[in-house]
């Protein structure tokens, strides 16, 4: 289960509909399961960017060693479907790390729709859904 | 020695530490020193063939060791190294569960549902169903509405005009409230209101050479509401090259068409219409007229056909083209062949890609200003002369059923078309001014009276709809 506060979640809602019709990607930080803060970073996929992000993983880096400093942990990661359903596609499969919580926040018409949270496996086979609290 | 920042969700393997010291020259070593003290965390880094995961990258201080050596790249003491997970993903790649309906759609789908031509099978080939719809107008308003409401999945409205008066008539997807607004948006509305289960894309452009190719290439199906020449056989020429089937429909006063262009093995509009018209002969809506039910009855022909072929049930509409005659009411079929010849879709094309469309249909691509000719004259002008008293005569050359929705006091109605055996009405000697509606008419009055021998013969520029902008607004515009 993954809790998202109302400030991070709403801060997560306007990023992806800002990116719209654009996936945008971003980073969770809190603890013990509960979400406090959203960090929206860069999507630096250098194709169309409507069906596909990448995170530069020196963004997360740095993310990671200032989260530390705050005594502050990366859940998870949020990305956005422009336009479809917050499923976890192919694609994210094939891209997933099981060390995270993979939410997908599904954007229709520039508008936030539903939103699902994932735990991909290991041998990324699998993303079992997972209880997602939000606001 | 060198430092690990073992990330948040590993911690719980490294004995809780944020951090850790091991030995080793290389990143190789450090890291194998670190999953032989904690046994759990080896997985999670590397795979049963002994390799880093492939979403695991490896930081020594700021540099990706990718770009370094690798594994082998030497250490000192006081370096850093990071685990640093790479993340992508997308929407892309099918839904990988695949596509159900919920409660809500279960019961809006419910009279589909309980046909087994259609049943959840159907219903779940029409929500996974994209189809692009160019033009939100006459054809596109019932489509776009029924497009909607039978829960195709995803809709692509490609328009770039605004609602005005005039289209009220017959496009029922716009409403008074949305006169001024952008098509796209009061049909889109419309459409999210009918069904708020389906996505639309909207692409406000006009569709061209350029662009046609990347907004139709992600639909399954494209639907032709256009209205003009170009167009149609942009959207021909694009379907065929993208091997998409182009679902077309066109209306003219009382009389529509509808037929499937560019399915496999059947016929494209070329092969229909290899040559377009010369600019001009054949009248738009807007010059010609339209009953304004008639693209109601094509355009759902069109939808109809478009659901058939994702349903993929009935007899697709190809190879036949559709005529109605809404005076007689009767449809007829002519038969439609591809024709092998077709320079787009025939044995051995000569068009591989889109072509400049304006000026294959004869339409200069510049429409330059219209200059003023001799023997023009402007409305404000023949105003001026009549409240001078000038003596003139001032001929209306539109049809009686216009001149019964306005007129300009004292003008005389000659149409056209009765202007040759009419021309003894007039007297040479008199000055004469023509108008019609807009100026097209009356400019060919013009030319066939000074053929006929009348010198002081001017055309009134912008007809009665320039009078009505700029002499008196009470004049009603049509």
């Amino acid at each position: 289960m993954i809790r998202v506060e109302k400030q991070a979640w709403e801060a997560m809602v306007s990023h992806g509909e800002s990116t719209f019709p654009k996936e945008c990607c971003g980073v969770m930080l809190g603890s013990d399961g509960v979400v406090a803060e959203a960090i929206a970073l860069p999507n630096v996929y250098t194709g169309p960017q409507e069906d596909f992000f990448v995170m530069d993983p020196a963004d997360l880096n740095r993310v990671d060693r200032e989260a530390r400093k705050r005594g502050l942990d990366i859940l998870g990661v949020y990305h956005s479907h422009p336009n479809c359903d917050a499923y976890f596609s192919k694609r994210d499969l094939a891209n997933s790390c099981s060390w995270f919580s993979y939410v997908v926040l599904s954007i229709k018409n520039g508008r936030f729709d539903h939103a699902n949270s994932y735990r991909p496996d290991f041998d990324q086979k699998e993303a079992p859904q997972e209880e997602l609290i939000y606001g | 020695m060198a430092k690990i920042l073992i990330p948040t969700p590993l911690r719980q393997y490294a004995g809780k530490h944020d951090a850790v010291e091991m030995s080793g020259a290389t990143v190789g070593e450090v890291l194998n020193s670190l999953t032989s003290h904690y046994a759990d965390l080896r997985r999670h880094l590397y795979n049963d063939e002994g390799k880093l995961r492939s979403f695991v990258n490896v930081y020594v201080n700021d540099e990706d060791i990718r770009y370094l050596d690798k594994e082998a790249t030497a250490l000192k003491d006081g370096d850093t190294v990071s685990i640093v997970p790479s993340i992508a993903g997308g929407s892309a790649g099918i839904a990988a569960p695949p596509l159900t309906l919920n409660k809500d759609e279960i019961l809006r789908y419910s009279r589909h549902l309980i046909m087994p031509e259609v049943g959840m099978e159907g219903q779940l080939k029409l929500k996974a169903a994209k189809v692009a719809l160019i033009g939100t107008g006459g054809l596109g308003a019932p489509l776009g509405m029924y497009l909607a409401a039978a829960g195709i999945g995803r809709i692509g409205l490609v328009d770039f005009d605004v609602v005005d008066f005039t289209n009220l008539q017959r496009q029922v997807i716009h409403g008074t409230k949305d006169v001024g607004r952008k098509k796209l948006d009061s049909a889109a509305e419309t459409m999210l209101d009918i069904n708020p289960h389906i996505e639309i894309d909207r692409f406000e452009t006009a569709l061209s050479s350029e662009n046609a190719l990347q907004i139709l290439k992600d639909y399954d199906f494209v639907v032709d509401g256009t209205d003009n020449f170009p167009t149609r056989y942009l959207v021909n020429d694009a379907c065929v090259l993208l091997g998409k089937v182009n679902v077309y429909g066109s209306i003219f006063r009382f009389e529509g068409q509808a037929t499937v262009f560019a399915y496999p093995g059947g016929p494209c509009y070329r092969c229909l219409y290899p040559e377009p018209p010369p600019p001009g002969l054949v009248p738009s809506c807007a010059e010609g007229g339209v009953l304004g039910i008639l693209p109601g009855t094509i355009g759902l022909i069109q939808a109809t056909e478009t659901v058939k072929l994702i349903l993929g049930i009935g007899e697709p509409l190809v190879g036949r083209l559709m005529l109605y005659d809404a005076l007689a009411m009767r449809f007829r079929e002519l038969k439609l062949r591809r024709n092998p010849e077709c320079p787009v879709c025939g044995d051995h094309p000569t068009i591989r890609e889109l072509i400049d469309y304006q000026q294959f249909c004869g339409i200069p691509n510049q429409p330059h200003e219209p200059v003023a000719v001799e023997g023009d004259i402007d409305p404000v002008e023949v105003k001026a002369k009549m409240d001078r008293g000038d003596s003139f005569v001032l001929i209306d050359v539109r049809e009686p059923h216009e001149y019964q929705i306005c007129r300009i006091p004292n003008a005389k109605l000659i149409p056209l078309g009765d202007l040759p055996k009419r021309v003894n009405e007039l007297d040479s000697a008199d000055e004469i001014v023509a108008h019609c509606k807009s100026g097209v008419r009356s400019a060919k009055a013009v030319d066939f009276l000074k053929q006929a021998g009348f010198r002081k013969v001017r055309n009134m520029k912008g007809g009665i709809l320039a009078w009505s902008d700029k002499v008196d607004p009470s004049v009603p515009k049509y």
